[in-house]
């Protein structure tokens, strides 16, 4: 792997405290996140998968500090983050952005496209007030709008120019790196194309890192450069994009890879489909020892008593499970 | 790169606003114009009718009395041989102080309790949202008719001793005495609506995913309230508090009407409905006019309240 880690993510835990019950009388905790230990080179892209509830989006949500870590660090410029209030966490803002999964709710109805996109820059003092028109002007060509949209409305905009707005939005902030939280899963397909080329342009004009969230393993397979594997709350595999089709470790990868469909017909009446048993276990109560356990297809005692170790199975490999054989330990 | 769909040249004109944008919608809102044009009518008679009516709204025609409407007196006269006509009027100015007065009060408390718990929730959201169901849970009139029967006489014996001791003429005036009761108990019955509102509003603008992207941008909480939160909660208020106008109204003549509410001889709608009440089969003319009268002004306020709901809701149909 070459590069410098832009940001270090060691043991990073998030719990939500949630009531239940008619009148909210139990207190219980969602293991949202557990235990997770990574690192995001800089101009990379490393895309998280997983089903829905797996924490991925609470991964880049808490990388963030938008959800205030349980526990563990998230090192940026040598610092721990994870801990910084938000008058700390300000300044650091400008570097670390993101992009929403539904454009719609997060742009302000009542603001133009122009003064969305025109805040930030304000705000962080990135230009004087006459510079801003063209500075406006300058990111919504970037993100392929007309820059006679700054006068519209959210609501005047299809669902493509919203996403194109959000994305110009978290440029403003001239930012090393941004969370991509499901980006493109609520635009239709073509639309989609033309967000992701979008994004891969932008990277490689302003050098961007991106930790991207997706659900879907053919845009993953297309953009990544690493692919990290989410199961309840823990990461199960992390490797690079060519590692990680050609050779999935983890029993859940590679169940995971086998529901995508294969393009050519012929392919696809071969191609073996390992179903998986049983729903996704309640990440109130998660299981013990190996999350995956309960479904797992080659399980063993040991999966159910003791957690797996996150270990490096070949250079940039890395996989959590009892019946991986071999393997270096990280 | 697939090149962005363009749209029709007339959405291209530059908006400079949502709120003329809401302005252009109303506009276009037959009905909603025609409840402005009333409430126009209303207020600016309210303003300036006392001046411009031809009879004094206490001056006594006894020659006259229960005359049916002519070109002299417009709406007749009553059974003391005073202007009908001018007693509407003056009966508006009336209508219109109390509806404003109240409505200030009652949204002055309403945003305030309903934005703290709205906003710091816990123990506070609590204790203000059990208030509010407390308050709501008594019968408004009966509220209302307790405060006033068992207030007004204690209040207006301590006005007359006060007069007495000070001898400042302020304390001669029970009508005070008849408006700061009014005001304030339909002041506390109204409340609680806007309370509930605005906490509902707060509430929820809160946790909308906007407020989350403005954290992202590492915006302060006093921005994110000033240009995420206040804007987005307005909306609905102000068509509530039109609406609530238009309800304060009705309450002041109810009360009027049932004799706890503004005493004679100043003249409120609703106690000029009641005198019109007891001779309507000999002169209609008494009931008809501050009957009509408070019924457009109602409509007037529900209609400009519909019109302002669809013209502030930015997703509202065409």
């Amino acid at each position: 792997m070459q590069g410098e880690p832009l940001l270090k993510i060691e043991n990073l835990v998030k719990h939500f405290n949630v009531r239940l019950g008619a009148f909210g009388e139990r207190g219980a905790t969602v293991h949202a996140l557990d235990d997770v230990n990574f690192e995001i080179i800089e101009g990379e892209t490393l895309s998280l998968v997983g089903e829905s509830g797996c924490g991925k989006s609470t991964t880049g949500f808490t990388i963030l500090n938008l959800h205030q870590a349980t526990s563990g660090k998230v090192i940026y410029k040598g610092e721990n983050i994870a801990t910084f209030d938000d008058k700390a966490m300000r300044p650091l803002r400008r570097d670390l952005q993101i992009v929403f999964q539904d454009p719609y709710s997060t742009l302000n109805p009542r603001m133009t496209i122009g003064e969305a996109v025109g805040e930030p820059i304000l705000f962080h003092k990135l230009c004087t007030k006459a510079e801003l028109p063209d500075r406006i002007n300058r990111l919504l060509t970037d993100v392929g709008l007309p820059p006679r949209f700054a006068g519209r409305y959210p609501h005047e905009l299809s669902g493509g120019q919203r996403q194109r707005v959000a994305i110009a939005r978290a440029l403003a902030c001239e930012p090393k790196f941004i969370v991509c939280d499901e980006a493109i899963s609520a635009l239709d397909v073509s639309i989609q194309a033309q967000i992701i080329n979008l994004l891969l342009d932008l990277q490689e004009k302003y050098g961007l890192t991106y930790l991207f969230i997706a659900h879907d393993l053919a845009v993953v397979r297309h953009i990544s450069d690493r692919v990290g594997v989410m199961y309840l709350g823990r990461l199960a595999e992390l490797a690079t994009r060519e590692q990680l089709f050609a050779n999935p470790l983890h029993p859940y990868t590679q169940a995971l890879l086998s529901a995508v469909p294969e393009a050519d017909p012929v392919l696809e009446k071969t191609r073996q489909r390992q179903v998986l048993q049983g729903d996704v276990p309640s990440p109130l109560n998660p299981p013990t020892g190996c999350r995956f356990h309960t479904r797992c297809p080659i399980a063993q005692e040991v999966c159910a008593q003791t957690i797996p170790e996150w270990r490096q199975i070949e250079p940039g490999h890395m996989v959590a499970c009892h019946m991986v054989p071999g393997g270096l330990h990280a | 790169m697939a090149t962005i769909p363009m749209t029709p040249a007339e959405l291209d004109e530059p908006k400079t606003s949502l709120w003329r944008d809401a302005w252009y919608r109303l506009v276009r809102n037959k009905l909603a114009i025609f409840g402005l044009f009333v409430i126009i009518v209303l207020a600016f008679a309210a303003a300036f009718g006392p001046y411009l009516t031809p009879y004094d709204f206490l001056s006594q025609d006894l020659d006259a009395r229960n005359a049916a409407p002519s070109w002299a007196h417009l709406f007749g006269t009553d059974d003391l041989g005073r202007d009908v006509f001018s007693r509407v009027i003056y009966g508006t100015r009336t209508a219109f102080v109390v509806a404003i007065v109240v409505t200030a009060i009652a949204v002055t408390i309403g945003v305030a309790l309903g934005a703290m718990a709205g906003f710091f929730g816990g123990w506070l959201d609590r204790i203000i949202m059990w208030l509010t169901d407390v308050t709501m849970s008594v019968p408004n009139l009966l509220l209302v008719v307790v405060i006033n029967a068992s207030l007004k006489a204690p209040l207006a014996a301590w006005m007359e001793a006060q007069y007495m001791a000070t001898l400042n003429p302020f304390f001669r005036e029970t009508i005070w005495v008849d408006f700061i009761l009014v005001f304030g108990s339909m002041a506390l019955i109204s409340w609680p609506p806007y309370a509930r509102l605005v906490r509902a509003q707060v509430l929820s603008i809160r946790s909308r995913p906007y407020i989350t992207a403005a954290r992202a941008l590492g915006l302060t909480t006093r921005i994110i309230l000033m240009r995420y939160v206040v804007p987005n909660a307005v909306g609905p208020l102000i068509v509530s508090v039109s609406a609530g106008l238009g309800t304060a109204m009705v309450l002041e003549s109810a009360f009027s009407f049932l004799g706890v509410g503004v005493n004679p001889p100043t003249p409120s709608w609703g106690n000029m409905i009641s005198d019109g009440l007891r001779v309507w089969q000999h002169y209609p003319h008494l009931l008809a006019a501050p009957a009509a009268v408070l019924g457009l002004a109602t409509v007037g306020f529900s209609f400009l309240g519909d019109g302002l709901n669809d013209a502030l809701n930015p997703r509202g149909s065409k």
